[in-house]
């Protein structure tokens, strides 16, 4: 886990030494192996042990009475004070908040609900439009390490043909199907016609009382959405664009909201 | 910690509808949204100037590159942090069992050799001291 990451620092420290903690390497002093006198030079003889911790008069009188008697291999025990996988690591690094976080309720699968206000469908595979965050890291784009400003003579490269794209392009207006039966009606400007599954002789009723209201509501929806638009910065475009793409331009949260 | 983030969110929220207002004027192109686009591009262009600038505060913060394994499938990315503490806990409990077991064996085999080999338990004792009950 420790070694796929790019740097060292912040919460992920808590979760390596999390994963460290819980398999912890040999202490320097079992590595030190005591041995009888009997068995000079025995099998794993290394440099003589080093006393890494100061020791008291006890542990010197232990470790004498250990080379003395009948022991050999004998080794000093893993002082009781490091932090092993015997203790909650999550309650002693404070996760428990995050722990119940994540773990005490269903976290939803799409990436649309943890960014719902982003734009597009975002719910497909990276790699089948060539968006993925990894091809970024493994290939990353030849550019200049600066921007710079656009200038008069390079726009004239962005002039563009007038009239609506075609059908296959135009990958901005496909939103991820919302389950909300609410928003049903207003997402059906944005969203691929989707066959309506039999609705039963109620349900049709109502959506024919919605429809009767409709073209009241959104002719007051618009004006409001003008009134909003005109105070911000989407003023000057809709000095050029018809109404329709005025509404449009709306930011992406208010038309989840409304 | 949350604060240091707020201001690349502002910066990558705006741009994300700058973008999106590209979009709509490119995807019905009116001759005269020509000034519009134009103006858009150029945002676009302070757009990423301003989210190179959070930068500077961000340069101690690391991502798991597994992470972007989640993104790039079209998965919350919240799953991901779930599934690491569901599996550091696991394996905190995987590693509490042994650490359990072992504590028993050691304290089994001592009071069995005890019984076999009383004089060299005697002085094994003397040296490891007492030992806690596991």
């Amino acid at each position: 886990m420790g070694g796929e990451r790019v740097g060292h620092a912040g919460m992920m420290e808590n979760f390596s030494a999390l994963f460290g903690g819980a398999e912890p390497p040999p202490p320097a002093a079992a590595t030190a192996l005591g041995f009888g006198p009997g068995k000079p030079g025995g099998p794993g003889a290394g440099p003589p042990p080093a006393a890494a911790a100061p020791q008291t008069v006890e542990d010197v009188a232990r470790k004498a009475a250990a080379a003395s008697g009948p022991f050999y291999l004998m080794r000093e025990l893993p002082g009781n004070m490091e932090l092993t996988g015997s203790t909650n690591l999550i309650t002693h690094y404070n996760l428990e908040h995050s722990y119940n976080k994540f773990c005490g309720k269903k976290v939803k699968e799409k990436l649309s609900n943890f960014l719902p206000d982003l734009p597009g469908m975002i719910d497909l595979p990276g790699s089948h439009d060539n968006s993925s965050l990894r091809s970024l890291i493994e290939k990353p784009p030849i550019c200049s390490s600066s921007f710079n400003p656009i200038t008069g003579t390079m726009l004239t490269g962005f002039r563009l043909h007038a009239g609506p794209l075609p059908e296959q392009c135009r990958l901005m207006h496909i939103q991820p199907p919302k389950k909300k039966n609410k928003h049903k009606h207003k997402q059906s400007r944005t969203q691929d016609p989707v066959p309506p599954e039999t609705p039963s002789d109620s349900d049709h009723k109502k959506k024919k009382k919605k429809k009767e209201e409709d073209p009241e509501r959104k002719r007051k929806k618009k004006e409001k959405k003008k009134k909003k638009v005109g105070g911000s910065k989407g003023e000057e475009l809709l000095v050029h664009f018809p109404t329709s793409l005025a509404t449009l331009m709306l930011p992406g949260r208010d038309r989840t909201r409304n | 910690m949350a604060e240091k983030f707020d201001s690349l969110e502002e910066q990558l929220e705006k741009f994300v509808e700058n973008i999106r207002q590209l979009g709509i004027i490119v995807s019905d192109f009116q001759p005269s949204s020509q000034a519009g686009l134009n103006q858009k591009l150029n945002f676009m262009v302070t757009g990423l100037q301003d989210i190179d600038k959070c930068r500077q505060q961000l340069h101690d913060i690391s991502v798991p590159l597994e992470v972007f394994e989640y993104i790039d499938q079209g998965r919350n990315p919240q799953l991901y942090t779930k599934e690491c503490l569901e599996r550091a806990l696991a394996k905190n409990e995987q590693v509490k069992g042994k650490i359990d077991t072992m504590k028993k064996f050691k304290s089994l085999l001592i009071q069995e050799l005890t019984k076999v080999f009383p004089e060299d338990m005697a002085k094994y004792k003397a040296i490891r001291g007492e030992e806690p009950p596991p």
